[in-house]
């Protein structure tokens, strides 16, 4: 109990919101902003001039 | 070459037990005492040592609440601007109770739960409304689940405390014991609920989201409206089907009311199948975000939503197929997790099959995106 305690690592979990654009198909990670909901358009693609919208947003463990 | 050096017929029985006469009083005390203390404080000694696990077990639950609460009521505080300070009003919600009806008499239990359970809901709804009459019904969602998440963990920490002060106070060891072996899946559930509460409070998808995640993406560019409380429909056509989409109203943190829908929607139509996804609690050894399809109604919650489905189906011969997407506690209240939002475009696909393989054209299937639709639009 006490080792498991030293040794265990603190657990993090960051929210990333996936974008895709809805012209070229590019698909883009960043990380969750407030206000992000799903299928709500996000932001202009950065390659070309289609609009991108949230595909997914989900949140990624990591250990610190 | 081991067995030559024992000699199996040569033990001094007297010697091995120390009862002769010249045998050491002490050694006699160190054998006899221990059984006497076992005797008569064995369960006294287990009490001592149970209760030092549960101790740590509730004062991790106090902290779970103490945090839920202060969370609670910061969230109302900067989210809200509420008229007045809001804490002492919260407090009180907190500490609300529901009595589920008396089930002697069984008959008729589902609409009395049901009324009790929506009384608490209009309830609660209108009162945090009277907190802050400006909240949008978005934030008034969020506040409901975060009071729900609250209380619960409030309640939680009290009954726990009081079986384990009760046992304690009666010095009665099996008293504790049901409290023991239950206290790993009830610290299971409020570790969930306590991490649950920063995407409810930021309105991210969790785990349960996945059924509305799907319909809401089948719903896109279609026509929608309003069929029953925070429950939103959508038609559409698939192959010569008519497709009728349920899901609650998002990007709110609600479950909508999808038997009231069903109900409104086949009294209106003919509908020749049902289909609900959902997600599912796994089992232990079985993989996160496996997709499974099966028979019947699922849709989980206190019964009442899952029995009025049933009885409309039944009532009018409707087969209800479904389609799982299985995973924990934990990820199921908490923030969705990659695997089970990476499965959502296959368990979509998955739905049109079903369609494809148990209706014929011309035919018309409702559709069910159950569970919380916090931050899922349509």
């Amino acid at each position: 109990m006490i080792f498991s305690n030293i040794f265990s690592k603190k657990k993090i979990t960051i929210a990333y919101t996936v974008v895709v654009c809805s012209k070229c198909n590019m698909q883009r990670k960043r990380k969750f902003t407030i206000g992000d909901v799903l299928f709500s358009e996000s932001s202009k693609c950065s390659s070309c001039d289609g609009i991108s919208v949230i595909e997914k947003i989900f949140g990624e463990t990591f250990e610190q | 070459m081991i067995l030559f050096l024992l000699d199996f017929s040569n033990f001094d029985f007297d010697q091995l037990f120390a009862m002769n006469d010249d045998s050491n009083p002490i050694m006699m005390l160190v054998w006899i005492l221990p059984i006497i203390l076992f005797v008569f404080y064995g369960q006294r000694i287990q009490l001592y040592v149970t209760s030092g696990e549960i101790k740590k077990a509730i004062k991790k639950l106090d902290s779970f609440r103490e945090e839920s609460r202060d969370e609670l009521i910061d969230y109302v505080k900067k989210n809200t601007i509420p008229e007045n300070d809001p804490t002492v009003k919260l407090d009180r919600f907190l500490d609300y109770f529901t009595i589920m009806p008396v089930d002697m008499d069984p008959n008729g239990i589902v609409d009395k739960v049901r009324h009790t359970v929506r009384a608490r809901e209009d309830y609660t709804r209108e009162h945090i409304r009277t907190l802050s009459p400006q909240i949008s019904d978005f934030e008034l969602t969020k506040v409901q689940t975060l009071l729900e998440i609250a209380s619960s963990l409030q309640m939680i920490f009290k009954i726990v405390n009081h079986m384990f002060l009760t046992a304690k106070k009666q010095n009665n060891y099996p008293l504790i014991l049901p409290l023991q072996m239950i206290l790993p899946f009830i610290m299971e559930q409020a570790e969930a609920m306590n991490e649950a509460i920063p995407a409810f409070k930021s309105g991210q998808p969790v785990g349960d989201g996945i059924g509305p995640m799907i319909v809401g993406k089948m719903m896109l560019n279609c026509e929608k409206e309003t069929i029953s409380f925070q429950t939103i429909l959508a038609k559409t056509d698939f192959e010569d089907r008519h497709l009728f989409l349920l899901k609650a109203e998002g990007p709110g943190s609600t479950v909508g009311r999808p038997a009231d829908a069903l109900e409104k929607i086949t009294a209106e139509n003919s509908i020749d199948t049902i289909i609900m996804i959902d997600a599912a609690l796994k089992m232990e050894g079985e993989d996160s975000a496996s997709v499974a399809q099966g028979f019947g109604a699922a849709i989980g919650g206190i019964g009442t939503e899952r029995f009025q489905i049933e009885a409309v189906a039944t009532t009018k011969n409707i087969p209800i197929f479904s389609i799982v997407v299985k995973q924990s506690v934990k990820e199921a209240i908490t923030l969705m997790t990659k695997d089970i939002a990476d499965k959502a475009d296959e368990t979509r696909l998955q739905v049109y099959e079903m369609i494809k393989d148990n209706t014929k054209q011309g035919q018309s299937v409702v559709i069910i995106g159950v569970g919380n639709t916090v931050g899922v639009p349509q």
